[in-house]
């Protein structure tokens, strides 16, 4: 069957599938716990049975018993070696069945590992894993292939590319999608659709894991964008846990109703998951008798996807903003970071653009010093993990493009094919075997057009190109081409021109790097925003950009609206209804007038550490006397802050804030107190902080530390996994008052009890207090401790209590 | 087969965060100034943190009120392990870690830098680990759904009730999770800090 057949056929009537057949195998003799391809080719009359019975139910395809043909699966019996003879044998078997007039789809099935980025199975060694199948598979004579029952929408590309590099035959692709309508790796149907669709898959859908009513609204979800038909095999509905056994209580009868339904939202291929049988088959050949056969309408839309999100733009959709800052070019530190191997400005950058209102990320990382292709791929891997959003995939190198789009578990955009030849011909068929979108460039081996006829007829030629390989226009983005105007005037109506060609005239999407037509002016974001705002006003769709500023975003926003792409102007009112931030006039009247007294106490309170200074000198000056601000401003204030905290007003980081505002306001005053500095820190409590031995939890303690700290006494940390020798030599040596003690874990809490006893053969005299997770109030008590701390805050207050 | 995962998507939860660190919604004032640097930090956190983690289902080939043994023959003592894993003749353990950036952090945060930061951080990451855990636990489950079988309701880590911190190297080795660059101190602590393990049992036989 060659895949414009297969088109034929559907599109002319309701492909009937077979049902379960592992549980039938079961019901018929396969013992638990056997290799299910193995027992089959020593019983293959059974399949045989089964598949007839369901032939004669009325399907006109049935699946090849190879669910678990693959390398990884036969492994777990020790027949990893028998990979391409089992499927060919299976394949043959059920050829024989089918006879001349059915069909036989070749199963593929997931290997039951995960695939990278998210797992750690090499992508390349699945997609090698799949091809052995498939070879064995063609052997034996498959009409087409199907990949089911897939959880993750990366090993469902792998086996989608081994298929295709295999050969031409048709292949359906079916997901698993639970109740919450998303694979078990968080893809939704949309971007499920949108990636399979466009990586080559003949036809898309869902088997498994929901009965009919929950696939009937993923088939829903998919259909608006589908441009390949769709295929339900649902369950009999959802499985019961009775008296130790899984069961699927919906009758056949039931189980056919849902048939007309399916196909009215859009289903062309139909047949049975976990639970069904020959019976559940023959009601749905029934049931689709007579039904009107819903035809495909090809939508026309443009979308990017990513393993969990889709991104659709376009002249009716908001204006787009491709995040530009993944980009070593002028960035020191980004370079630097690359060079090393390390991804956390990358990580900053992917997640404030997010936050501040891109949809996609451009991911550029062309710089000397490091292997462009392997840090390509890399950061592909960590932002389709640790981020929605689709990628746009920005280098002019065709092999680390290629590498890139291998790995992305997605639609991806493309940045850029020009229409010099040598990207025409290496990144064109590149973009279309990975169904990528792509930014045309409107520059050829001559140059870039001055004017807009020259682009105009670069925008034809290459466009005449790619649909060779099947895009249309909505595959596209036409990157305006933004020269400075600091250089030429002219160049940015030239650019504006192009935008309105495409956008009424052509009809395609458009894109500009906004920051090049301001080069080389000062003040350049007024430059940029005007641009844009024109831009916008000519149909401009999307735009490479920093949304970090808050003009260009805003201007974005209003555009929005008035273009009415911001439909009752919803994220507008949203946006600023969260950036509202009350009366911030009224907070100031209200500042101005407290006394300067007042104020420091209001700062302590508040924590407002950057003016406390400026503010102890206006009072000083005033005439204030330090150590009345001291005594009735700071120490009420910070008294007060502890209350608040006690009461749950305020918060840790609020006290640590407000402490440490009073720390800076006392280090300031200190020298000028008529107590000396020295007769102050001799006079001050003087605390060991320690973490005990064989304990290396440090970030408690030194919590509680900072704070005792902040509360004016004195802190000798020793760190962390301190034996009980050294805690008390350095007690001995600073004279402490108090020593605290802290432990995590119930292995080291004993470690506590060894100091104190230390202590006391010692003769030390001082007071001692502990921490941790797994102490309390009782254990102190067991171990001689003065007392327990559960927090910071309870630290400071015992301390103050014990003396 | 233990299965590892470099990027796990979590997304902790902001409330729980915010619990973390003393906030009550409907007590707690915050300032402006307040709620920058709050605001600033979870972002912060939620960019350093990277987190990764492992999951490996084992057998349970042995058990009494007391304790299990697993199929490499470890024993993990418990009396309430052993009444959570009644019904299980499986068990899944599970590790998620936060990596060592963001502990480095965190205490450069609090002894030199900004500790009004590192202590949102140390909540964001301690937060995100649990995430982790939780994001592995359920994608365990989905799993073991297509087999008409469940994990138990609740789960346990080494440390917690009678289940000895000792644990902690059984499920470490079984694991092997020096392959997400975790070690194991003689106290049986995990580092970098921000680590932590689990156990849950597997129930129903399809």
């Amino acid at each position: 069957m060659d895949r414009s057949f297969f088109r034929e056929l559907i599109s002319k009537q309701i492909l009937v599938l077979d049902g379960a057949t592992g549980t039938e195998m079961q019901k018929r003799g396969m013992p638990l716990g056997v290799c299910p391809e193995k027992w089959v080719l020593e019983n293959p009359q059974v399949l045989a049975e089964v598949q007839r019975e369901y032939f004669g139910a009325g399907a006109d395809l049935v699946y090849t018993f190879t669910f678990g043909g693959n390398r990884v699966k036969l492994e777990e019996f020790g027949l990893s070696t028998q990979v391409v003879e089992f499927n060919r044998e299976l394949a043959k078997l059920s050829k024989e069945v089918a006879g001349t007039t059915g069909y036989v789809v070749g199963d593929l099935a997931p290997t039951g590992k995960f695939v990278t980025p998210f797992g750690e199975m090499p992508f390349e060694t699945v997609v090698e894993i799949y091809k052995e199948q498939v070879r064995g598979l063609l052997e034996g004579g498959v009409d087409l292939f199907v990949i089911e029952t897939m959880l993750d929408i990366q090993e469902a590309r792998a086996a989608l590319l081994a298929v295709r590099e295999s050969c031409t035959l048709p292949v359906i692709v079916s997901m698993t999608f639970d109740e919450t309508g998303r694979t078990l790796t968080g893809t939704d149907p949309v971007s499920a659709l949108l990636t399979l669709q466009s990586l080559g898959a003949d036809a898309v859908g869902c088997n498994c894991s929901t009965g009919p009513a929950d696939m009937m609204r993923v088939i829903a979800a998919m259909k608006p964008y589908a441009k390949v038909p769709l295929l339900a095999k649902p369950n009999a509905g959802l499985p019961k846990l009775i008296a130790g056994k899984t069961v699927f209580e919906m009758t056949s009868v039931e189980f056919g109703s849902y048939v007309p339904g399916l196909i009215e939202v859009g289903v062309n291929l139909i047949g049975g998951c976990c639970g069904t049988t020959p019976a559940y088959i023959r009601e749905v050949r029934q049931k689709s008798l007579g039904v009107t056969l819903k035809e495909i309408q090809p939508a026309e839309f443009s979308g990017v996807s990513s393993a969990r999100k889709t991104v659709f733009f376009g002249a009716k959709h908001p204006v787009t903003i491709v995040g530009e800052r993944i980009n070593p070019t002028g960035k020191k530190k980004l370079q630097e970071e690359l060079r090393g191997g390390k991804t956390t400005e990358v990580r900053r950058f992917a997640l404030e653009q997010l936050e501040k209102g891109a949809a996609i990320l451009d991911v550029n990382v062309g710089m000397s010093g490091i292997d462009e292709k392997a840090m390509m791929v890399e950061l592909v891997g960590l932002l389709s993990q640790i981020v929605d959003a689709p990628l746009c995939l920005d280098s002019s190198s065709p092999e680390v493009l290629e590498a890139a789009l291998r790995v992305y578990p997605g639609r991806a955009l493309i940045n850029s094919i020009s229409g010099e030849q040598v990207k025409l011909e290496k990144l064109l068929p590149l973009a279309a075997k990975y169904g990528a979108m792509f930014i045309l460039l409107p520059l050829n081996d001559q140059g870039i057009p001055e004017k807009v006829a020259g682009r105009i007829e670069i925008i034809k030629d290459v466009f005449c190109e790619a649909e060779k390989y099947g895009y249309a226009k909505e595959d596209l983005v036409v990157d305006g081409l933004v020269m400075t105007v600091s250089s030429d005037q002219q160049a940015a109506q030239e650019t504006l021109k192009v935008i309105d060609w495409c956008a009424h005239e052509f009809g395609c999407n458009t894109i500009v790097g906004l920051s090049n037509v301001s080069f080389g002016l000062p003040e350049r974001a007024w430059v940029n925003t005007a641009f844009f705002a024109m831009g916008i006003a000519r149909g401009l769709t999307m735009a490479i950009a920093n949304p970090s500023s808050e003009m260009l975003m805003n201007l974005k926003r209003a555009c929005d609206v008035l273009t009415s792409n911001d439909q009752n102007s919803q994220a507008y009112l949203e946006h600023f209804a969260q950036s509202s931030t009350g009366d911030k006039g009224g907070t100031k009247r209200e500042q101005s007038l407290l006394s300067s007294e007042e104020r420091v106490f209001e700062a302590v309170l508040k924590g407002e550490r950057d003016g406390i200074i400026e503010l102890l000198e206006k009072a000083i000056g005033e005439g204030i006397l330090p150590d009345k601000l001291v005594n009735e401003d700071l120490i009420p204030a910070i008294s007060k802050v502890g209350q608040l905290f006690d009461e749950k007003k305020y918060f840790l980081p609020q006290l640590i804030q407000s402490a440490e505002t009073m720390k800076k306001a006392f280090e300031y005053l200190e020298p000028l107190l008529k107590t000396s500095p020295a007769e102050l820190v001799k006079n001050k409590t003087k605390i060991l902080m320690a973490t005990v031995k064989g304990d290396i939890h440090d970030i408690g303690k030194n919590i509680v530390s900072l704070m005792l700290k902040n509360y004016g006494f004195v802190i000798y940390d020793l760190g962390k996994d301190v034996a009980a020798e050294e805690i008390i030599a350095k007690a001995k040596e600073v004279n402490a008052d108090v020593i605290g003690l802290s432990a995590l874990m119930t292995t080291t809490m004993v470690e506590m009890k060894r100091v104190i006893q230390l202590a006391k053969v010692e003769a030390l005299n001082c007071k001692f207090i502990i921490g941790g997770a797994v102490v309390n109030d009782q254990y102190a008590k067991e171990i001689g401790a003065d007392g327990y701390a559960s927090d910071a805050y309870s630290a400071v207050k015992l301390v103050q209590n014990l003396l | 087969m233990v299965q590892y995962f470099d990027h796990l998507p979590v997304n902790p939860r902001e409330d729980l965060i915010l619990y973390r660190l003393g906030y009550q919604k409907h007590n707690t004032s915050l300032e402006e100034v307040h709620r920058k640097a709050l605001e600033a930090g979870l972002r912060e956190g939620k960019m350093i943190c990277q987190i990764r983690g492992a999951v490996g289902r084992f057998r349970i080939i042995a058990r009494s009120i007391e304790k299990i043994t697993l199929e490499n023959q470890a024993v993990l003592d418990s009396k309430s392990l052993a009444h959570l894993l009644a019904q299980s003749d499986e068990v899944v353990l599970l590790a998620a870690t936060a990596g060592t950036e963001i502990v480095e952090r965190i205490l450069f945060e609090i002894n030199q830098g900004d500790p009004v930061l590192g202590v949102i951080l140390d909540a964001v990451a301690s937060q995100t680990v649990d995430a982790g855990l939780d994001y592995l636990n359920q994608l365990f489950a989905k799993m073991l759904s297509r087999e008409g079988k469940k994990l138990t309701k609740h789960r346990y880590s080494p440390g917690y009730g009678d289940l000895d911190l000792s644990a902690q190297r059984i499920i470490f080795e079984m694991l092997q999770l020096e392959k997400l660059d975790l070690t194991l101190t003689e106290k049986y602590m995990l580092v970098p800090e921000k680590s932590v393990l689990a156990i849950a049992g597997i129930e129903g036989v399809s």
